[in-house]
């Protein structure tokens, strides 16, 4: 039997094997293993531009909510920031908070909502006192409100709201939609018609 | 590690190597942390809007433009939709729906097209809508008219 270095001494079987093969004999093999950096870069810069031409500057202006399914459009233009009431089957608020319950708008045969149309009087106030605090003369008050309503929603309840808001001053009425396709209408209409 | 760039042995008389390698870790980390603001802040969900005015809880229709056009309206209800222009008055159009409810809107688009035809300057409609219309459909009818020409849309409610 021949005399053999001390050391490791692999099995036979174990002689071919890429891991345990090379011991012994072969010489020493560099530990350093190298990572690939081109891919990893490439796949990096196109998410990144992926994220880029999903980026919205004005960021969400609504708060998506479970019980409001949005309905779908073509001809939409970008939305923009303005107080939100939001319609759903059972509730109605205003940037969040709960002004009136669906189901009791449906018992009275009223016009308006008066809980809706406080709560948006008094937002314009703000907004106007605001901007006469600062001496902003540009950015006067445009009447400008977005509609967040479900899609399921009457138009016996719309047309309270629709109403209410008129009354309190925000005539530009803005449905809230779900972007469908690419048909967005290049400049914003204006509308007429006394509310 | 000079800036990443391999600067050779040195010495006055050896060649200077012509390769040169980037350091790609800043460059890696910057990409991480835009990728990271990027998804922290990126929106999802593409909402748009539909600009329209409202007329009041009155079934008056919207004035008509300093251009002379006769006032164009559409009564919604829930089995027709009845446009008219002015005193003339289009064929009641019979509400159908789709199989997934949604109400079709084909023949309202050309009534919208023959309406373009007669008066190619109008550009203002007043909907009257009655209770009983789900908010989807009354959005899909205007969603129609701002692609049909009529981009001013005004919402009333049908008396009656």
């Amino acid at each position: 039997m021949a005399i053999e270095v001390p050391g490791k001494r692999w099995g036979k079987r174990l002689q071919h094997s890429k891991v345990f093969g090379h011991g012994g004999g072969h010489g020493k093999k560099q530990t350093y293993a190298d990572l690939l950096i081109t891919p990893l870069v490439d796949m990096f810069v196109i998410i990144v531009l992926f994220l880029i031409a999903n980026f919205s500057a004005t960021g969400e202006v609504l708060m998506m909510s479970r019980d409001i399914q949005l309905p779908e459009a073509f001809n939409v233009t970008d939305i923009e920031i303005a107080p939100v009431v939001m319609v759903s089957n059972t509730d109605i608020m205003v940037s969040g908070n709960v002004i009136g319950r669906v189901e009791d708008l449906t018992k009275d045969d009223y016009l308006n909502i008066p809980a809706l149309e406080e709560k948006l009087r008094e937002m314009k106030k703000q907004y106007e006192d605001l901007h006469a605090l600062a001496k902003d003369t540009e950015g006067s008050f445009k009447g400008d409100v977005n509609i967040q309503a479900h899609r399921d929603v009457q138009f016996k309840v719309m047309k309270r709201v629709l109403y209410s808001c008129a009354t309190a001053g925000y005539t530009n009425l803005n449905f809230a939609v779900l972007q469908k396709g690419s048909g967005a209408v290049g400049e914003p209409s204006t509308a007429t018609g006394s509310p | 590690m000079a800036g990443g760039m391999d600067l050779g042995t040195g010495g006055k008389g050896g060649k200077k190597p012509l390769d040169t390698q980037i350091n790609l870790v800043p460059f890696i980390d910057l990409m991480a942390v835009t990728i990271s603001f990027l998804i922290m802040t990126a929106v999802w969900t593409s909402i748009g809007r539909l600009q329209v005015a409202n007329s009041g809880a009155s079934a008056e229709p919207a004035s008509p433009t300093e251009d002379k056009t006769p006032p164009i309206s559409l009564l919604i209800t829930e089995k027709e939709l009845r446009l008219s222009a002015g005193t003339q008055t289009f064929d009641p159009i019979p509400v159908t729906r789709g199989p997934t409810n949604k109400i079709e809107l084909e023949k309202l688009k050309d009534k919208f097209k023959e309406l373009k035809t007669q008066l190619p300057d109008a550009s203002t409609i007043t909907l009257q809508a009655e209770d009983g219309i789900r908010y989807e459909d009354l959005v899909r009818i205007i969603d129609e008219c701002k692609g049909d020409g009529l981009p001013n849309v005004s919402v009333a409610a049908a008396m009656g």
